[in-house]
């Protein structure tokens, strides 16, 4: 204890002297409120000067602890008296101890009670109502402590209470004139005073009649109680209950550690527990309480408790004060403090496990007195105790969040930090365990969804090490039933699987939904694109998600993203690209992501709240989807797709429309450039690759990409960069027919596939895709060579026809009524809802149903533009809602018709 | 062949009676060791009241073993309560059987039961004696006889559930004793309940229950309802308009994807359907091949590589390698069995068709060897084709010439007039729009829950005159939207 207030007042010493001075000399008037402001510095200060004065150290009960507290907001008189008089417990002075002053922490306390009612006193002498009304309030909390610990109240107390309530109704009575006279802080400290006072004289009635009747016998009374009370703090130490219980504490001497042990052993034993206990809850929350110092006494508390009970309720009033050591909330806890209280969650999850007739509930609803002592025996079966490990579960999930978010990730610290996630992990798997064999349904799915939430993005080799940390300290609570671990399932795959199926079969539809997101996203983390695609779909969160809460909307983003970039690794470039389009349309993919913050525009700015709430939701560093490498995938995809489409259309304002805002900025961009330097980032990279497959050079694009270095983040790095090389000799090979066709009759496949290096198998097969979905007007020939040999070369022939501006027209009029129908047609669609099973037209619809892949021409580029507005914070609602009214269809039905 | 047996994925969703057909035809076809399918059959049939036929059963899985006695002791079971529940419905029988009854019965089924309790003292509880004995009839393998009992019931009874249920077995008995148009009618029949949703069962409540057993009933019914449509005469256009219906696409994706063998097998067979299908069936093939695309990762067989092939990869070689080993597939398949030629048919006009429009001029040759064919029938095959007012040869046999010289047809064709092309692009656009205002018609008379063809609401002569009205009201939102985009 000495040794934390010497280091807490270490860095003031020299000042602290003379600060006191100046609160002394001040003048009474201001005196008590300068006190009450300064109280913090003062309070370090204070007591280092104490202990460095007092040669003559009395060793003392630990209850100064408490009485420390309150000791700065003595008034000065106090303050003088009490440093003069009492040096603080210090272990090494030892030598000192022939001059000790024995006194009993009872004896003090009724000291301060003197010293504040002589101050009260001397305060009514001369009408300084605010005086008397801080010295009051002060009475007021001592008298309180003083039951606490269940001493009688002095009969000072009440004394003084009587006494005040005479004065007041004299000041009452020349109301008038003293009103007057007074100003105005000490009108208003009257008026609460009287307040006040009518309350505790309330409060204390009885006493206060009795002391009325009978003062002496009053006073006679209170001094035999305290006589019976007297000699079992001094003299020696109590009767222990558990002799190894005492601590061996500080100190050689054997005559101090008598002394010493009897003090501590007052307290910090088995017997005194609840006692203290009981102390620590009062001061929680109170202003002045410090909360270090509860920490203290309550990690002594639990060396001592024995018993289930008392390290149950121990460990609790533990953890919460841990988790009280800030009280703002934007702060994030201290990593000692976390480590501590998640090893007391740990223990506590141990002791109960252990002792199986313990309970911890949040409701008990039976009224225990809290200083007893109790047993599976007296209470008859199960033990409940108040408090909540779920709530510790989560808020030590939580700070461990916060304090990754305050920390620098590119730091060692970071890294350091994030290695305790091993420990929170094992901590959460046992918490999970407790609540199964408890059976708490509710509980438990909770535990289970941060649980999920700890391996749903984690590569492999991350979640195994963290089960094989948790199997191993699970194994540990001796339980007998069992959670689904990565050994019990074989794979992370259906260990998720496993979890999340738990989550599904909650009510809480919240925890539902964010089950599933995380499902989804470890899907496609995966690459099973499409059970992640089909669960997406089959959800129905892209019509609802814009009502959900914010973080909810952040992890649909991030699962949504990460389906994109399976589509990208699994080759299916057209759903990576109509995945991705929506949120890149948003310019905000960091901000959407919440790995970055928003980024005000001109005139606008968010508010302090709204940027402290925003702070809060960003995802630590190592959960960040890297967004550069989103970026290379969506703008790859892009020009995949984009490129040979741009290239089929031959008019200005078609191409205007058809192509996806984000790659069309950039491409424009690039275009304007008028020296195009060697490419330095991923960008320049894709737009010169783009720029050469418009003219053909798919080498040069291949290149290109393949010398982006991002890739090699990609997990199977070679076999995209494959897949790449591939796409782009295709989509090479789509551009240049576009672009050509109307300089040839008739070309060579053998030409073609040597050109593009494909084979002339698969040259076939895409003119033939590209004959048979009407983009290219042209057809598959046999020409013989001209040097007449018999053998005959496949050759494509082209059918172009130049159109009138007349008959573009009439083209166009034509297919803007056709996207006019069809809107009717979608409009009414969802207006009936695909009511009746069988939909009002369900002939017309058939053609463009069938979810993902709509195959080139006109209907998807209808489909693009629709899909091409922006859409706020939801991200690609409008394709989910395609897909969505398919299958859903069935389901919105069944309800409606029930 | 057992790789693409489909019978294990089948028989779950089968009733035990209909799976007897399914393991009789595999047995004739040898896939599966035939002790297996004897000891398959007789687990089937243990469960059931067909107490003669178990019997044989046993003898042919045990030979030499005695029967065991419960056999025995079973058949008088069955027929002790073969009696009794008979008794119980012929009571009824034959007050619904009389001529005055018939005349005083009307639509409404809580006044019939009324009238019959009054007059002839028959009770509800009589009533489902007669589902009773039809249930019991179905056990023992009569059912006409149960389809007949369960008829009755049904006009009867007015409880929900056990409705459903003797729609269900009234179905299962006319397939089981091939009445295929009865067949047919029940099907419908029970589709329309089945869509219409109903809480028919007393199981327990919960929100996601109805469209949880709604679509567990859709599965159930697309399976029963491959007996009935491979067997109908019309029964593959109905096939597809079911099945490309988009709730039962979504059954197929999401419960049975491998139902996709028989939707693409009969979208391939009524590739020639006539002028007067709908419009469904007209695209079907497109549809399908969407389809089989999207479920490419969780189902595919010869009968959807070959569409894969010939419409997605444009690849003639492999198209013809799948088409024998679906061939092979065809035989061996309960359902598909009888239709090996014409699907053969069908899937050589299918690869003929695009090999003509993407190719100018076509060596037959090269072609006949695509078909499996030989060079002779190729030649006659292709004349057909020409011929063939369906194909899509047919539009240029103006320009298709076969050159016999060289072997080759030359086809010289350019691409579409502008003008068709228009044409082409706006054929539909009236009709659609008509059924769109019909919809909203039908919706503003209050039919919501009816579904219905926007064809039928169309000739209602008040359909007509709202269709005009609200279509004005949707033009201006659609302009909107093309504004927007423009």
């Amino acid at each position: 204890m000495s040794r934390f207030f010497k280091r807490a007042g270490d860095s003031s010493s020299d000042e602290s002297e003379s600060e006191e001075e100046e609160l002394l000399s001040s003048g009474e008037d201001e005196a008590p409120q300068q006190v009450t402001k300064a109280a913090p510095i003062g309070m370090a200060r204070f007591r280092r000067t104490g202990s460095d004065e007092s040669s003559s150290s009395s060793s003392e009960d630990d209850d100064d602890d408490d009485d420390d507290d309150d000791d700065d907001d003595d008034d000065d008189k106090g303050k003088k008296k009490k440093t003069s008089k009492f040096g603080w417990g210090n272990d090494a002075e030892e030598s000192d101890e022939d001059k000790v002053v024995v006194k009993s922490a009872r004896d003090k306390r009724l000291e301060e009670i003197d010293a504040c009612g002589k101050t009260i006193d001397n305060a009514v002498k001369v009408n300084d109502w605010v005086a008397i009304n801080n010295e009051f309030d002060k009475l007021g909390r001592l008298v309180i402590r003083q039951m606490t610990l269940q001493e009688p109240i002095p009969p000072l107390f009440i004394k003084h209470v009587i006494n005040l309530d005479r004065t007041l109704s004299a000041v009452a009575q020349k109301d008038k004139e003293s009103k007057k006279k007074m100003n105005a802080n000490n009108a208003r400290a009257l008026a609460t005073m009287r307040q006040k006072l009518k309350k505790s004289a309330k409060e204390n009635e009885a006493d206060v009649k009795a002391y009325e009747a009978d003062a002496e016998a009053f006073e006679a009374n209170y001094a035999s109680i305290l006589i019976a009370l007297a000699p079992a703090p001094i003299v020696k130490p109590p009767p222990v209950t558990n002799n190894k219980d005492e601590e061996p504490v500080e100190g050689t001497n054997d005559d101090f550690k008598t002394v010493g042990k009897g003090g501590k052993a007052y307290n910090f034993t088995a017997a005194g527990l609840y006692k203290t206990l009981a102390g620590v809850h009062e001061s929680r929350g109170r202003k002045n309480t410090d909360r270090a110092e509860n920490v203290r006494i309550l990690e002594k508390l639990l060396e001592v408790a024995h018993t289930p009970y008392s390290k149950i309720s121990v460990l609790l009033a533990l953890i919460s004060a841990r988790f009280e050591y800030n009280t703002t909330l934007s702060t994030f806890m201290p990593t000692d403090a976390w480590l501590g209280a998640r090893h007391d969650l740990d223990e506590l999850i141990s002791v109960l496990a252990a002792s199986q007739d313990y309970v911890v509930q949040e409701v008990v609803t039976i009224e225990t007195d809290e200083l007893v002592e109790r047993t599976p025996e007296t209470e008859g079966g199960t033990v409940h105790v108040r408090g909540s490990i779920i709530s510790s579960v989560e808020r030590l999930d939580d700070e461990f969040t916060k304090s990754l978010q305050n920390v620098d990730p590119h730091g060692t610290e970071y890294v350091d930090r994030l290695k305790h996630s091993m420990d929170l992990y094992k901590t959460i798997c046992r918490a999970q365990l407790y609540f199964e064999t408890k059976n708490q349904p509710e509980a438990t799915v909770r535990v289970v969804m941060r649980r999920v939430e700890h391996i749903y993005s984690k590569p492999n080799a991350v979640v195994q090490a963290l089960e094989t940390a948790a199997a191993t300290s699970v194994e540990s609570l001796h339980l007998k039933s069992s959670i689904p671990t990565l050994a019990s399932c074989g794979n992370t795959k259906s260990l998720v699987h496993t979890l999340c199926v738990k989550l599904y079969n909650t009510d809480n539809s919240f925890l539902r939904t964010r089950a599933i997101l995380c499902h989804i996203y470890h899907h496609a983390l995966h690459n099973d694109f499409h059970t992640a695609r089909d669960m997406l779909f089959m959800s129905h969160l892209g019509d609802t998600i814009q009502n959900a809460d914010i973080p909810m909307q952040i992890l649909y983003n991030r699962a949504v993203v990460q389906l994109g970039l399976c589509a990208f690794r699994s080759g299916l470039i057209k759903e990576a690209q109509a995945t991705l389009q929506e949120i890149f349309t948003t310019q905000r993919v960091k901000e959407l992501l919440a790995q970055g913050m928003h980024q005000p525009k001109y005139g606008s700015s968010l508010t302090p709240e709204q940027e402290r709430a925003e702070r809060a939701r960003q995802l630590p560093f190592h959960l960040h989807i890297n967004t550069e490498l989103l970026e290379a995938a969506f703008l790859v995809s892009s020009m995949l797709v984009e490129i040979p489409l741009l290239a089929s259309i031959d008019n200005e304002e078609q191409k205007r429309k058809a192509i996806s805002k984000p790659f069309k900025r950039l491409l424009d961009f690039a275009d304007r450039q008028v020296f195009q330097g060697p490419p330095e980032t991923t960008r320049d990279h894709i737009m010169q690759a783009s720029k050469a497959l418009q003219e053909g050079q798919w080498e040069k694009a291949k290149s290109l990409i393949l010398s982006i270095k991002i890739w090699s983040l990609m997990p199977e790095e070679k076999k995209i960069k494959e897949m790449l090389g591939q796409r782009i000799q295709e989509e090479g090979l789509r551009t240049y027919l576009f672009t050509n066709s109307a300089y040839y009759t008739t070309l060579s496949l053998s030409l073609l596939a040597k050109t593009f290096s494909l084979p002339e198998k698969s040259v076939a097969a895409i003119i033939s895709r590209m004959i048979w979905s009407d983009e290219l007007s042209a057809s598959l020939d046999y020409m013989a060579p001209p040097d007449g040999s018999a053998t005959k070369f496949p050759v494509v022939v082209f059918h172009r026809v130049e159109l009138t501006r007349m008959q573009q027209l009439a083209q166009t009029l034509a297919d803007k009524a056709n996207t006019m129908v069809e809107n009717n047609e979608k409009t009414l669609d969802q207006k009936l809802g695909g009511s009746g099973a069988g939909g009002w037209g369900e002939g017309e619809r058939q053609g463009k149903g069938g979810g993902g892949g709509a195959e080139g021409g006109d209907a998807k580029r209808s489909e693009r533009t629709s899909r091409g507005r922006g859409r706020g914070r939801g991200g690609l609602t409008q394709r989910g809602a395609r897909f969505a009214q398919g299958l859903g269809n069935r389901m919105d039905g069944g309800r409606r018709n029930q | 062949m057992a790789e693409y047996d489909l019978t294990t994925k089948l028989i779950p969703y089968l009733d035990r009676h209909l799976a007897f057909p399914l393991l009789s035809f595999l047995h004739e076809n040898e896939i599966y060791p035939a002790e297996e399918l004897i000891q398959a059959q007789y687990d089937l049939a243990k469960e059931t009241n067909m107490v003669d036929y178990y019997a044989g059963l046993h003898e042919q899985v045990y030979p030499g073993k005695e029967i065991p006695a419960e056999f025995g002791q079973k058949r008088q079971q069955a027929m002790e309560t073969n009696e009794r529940l008979e008794g119980e419905a012929q009571a009824v029988l034959a007050v619904i059987e009389n001529p005055d009854v018939v005349q005083a019965l009307r639509q409404d089924k809580l006044q019939n039961l009324t009238y019959l309790k009054d007059n002839y003292n028959v009770t509800v509880d009589q009533i489902t004696a007669l589902y009773n004995f039809g249930q019991f009839q179905y056990t023992y393998g009569n059912y006409t006889g149960a389809a007949d009992y369960l008829y009755h019931f049904r006009i009867l009874s007015t409880s929900n559930a056990l409705l459903l249920s003797s729609q269900w077995g009234k179905t299962a008995s006319d397939i089981l004793s091939g009445k295929w148009d009865t067949a047919l009618e029940e099907l419908n029949k029970l589709k329309e309940i089945i869509d219409a949703g109903v809480a028919t069962t007393s199981t327990t409540p919960g929100v996601n229950m109805p469209a949880l057993t709604q679509l567990q009933s859709r599965t159930w019914f697309m399976h029963w309802s491959l007996f009935v449509y491979f067997n109908h005469v019309e029964g593959r256009t109905a096939l597809l308009e079911t099945f490309l219906a988009p709730t039962y696409l979504n059954t197929i994706q999401t419960s049975c994807p491998w139902l996709l063998r028989y939707l693409a097998a009969a979208a391939i067979i009524s590739r020639k359907g006539t002028g007067t299908a709908s419009r469904t069936v007209r695209t079907s093939l497109q549809t399908v091949v969407k389809l089989i695309q999207t479920e490419a990762y969780q189902y595919s067989d010869p009968i959807t590589d070959f569409l894969r092939d010939v419409y997605v990869e444009f690849d003639f070689d492999q198209a013809q390698v799948s088409l024998k080993e679906a061939e092979k597939l065809i035989q061996n398949d309960f359902f598909l069995e009888g239709f090996k030629e014409e699907f053969l048919e069908n899937a050589r006009f299918v690869v003929s068709e695009a090999y003509c429009r993407i190719h100018q001029r076509i060596d037959i040759a090269d072609l006949s060897s695509r078909l499996n064919l030989s060079q002779k029938e190729g030649e006659k095959w292709i004349v057909n084709l020409i011929r063939d007012p369906s194909s899509a040869l047919f539009s240029l046999s103006a320009d298709a010439k076969i050159d016999l010289e060289q072997n080759v047809i030359s086809t010289n064709k350019g691409s579409l007039p502008v003008y068709q092309s228009v044409i082409e692009k706006t054929r539909g656009l009236a009709f659609r729009t008509q059924v769109l205002g019909a919809a909203m018609a039908k919706r503003g008379s209050g039919l919501p829950d009816q579904p219905e063809n926007g064809e039928e609401g169309q000739q209602g002569g008040g359909g007509h005159h709202h269709h005009h009205h609200h279509n004005r009201r949707g033009q201006p939102n659609a302009n909107k939207t093309v504004i927007a985009e423009a």
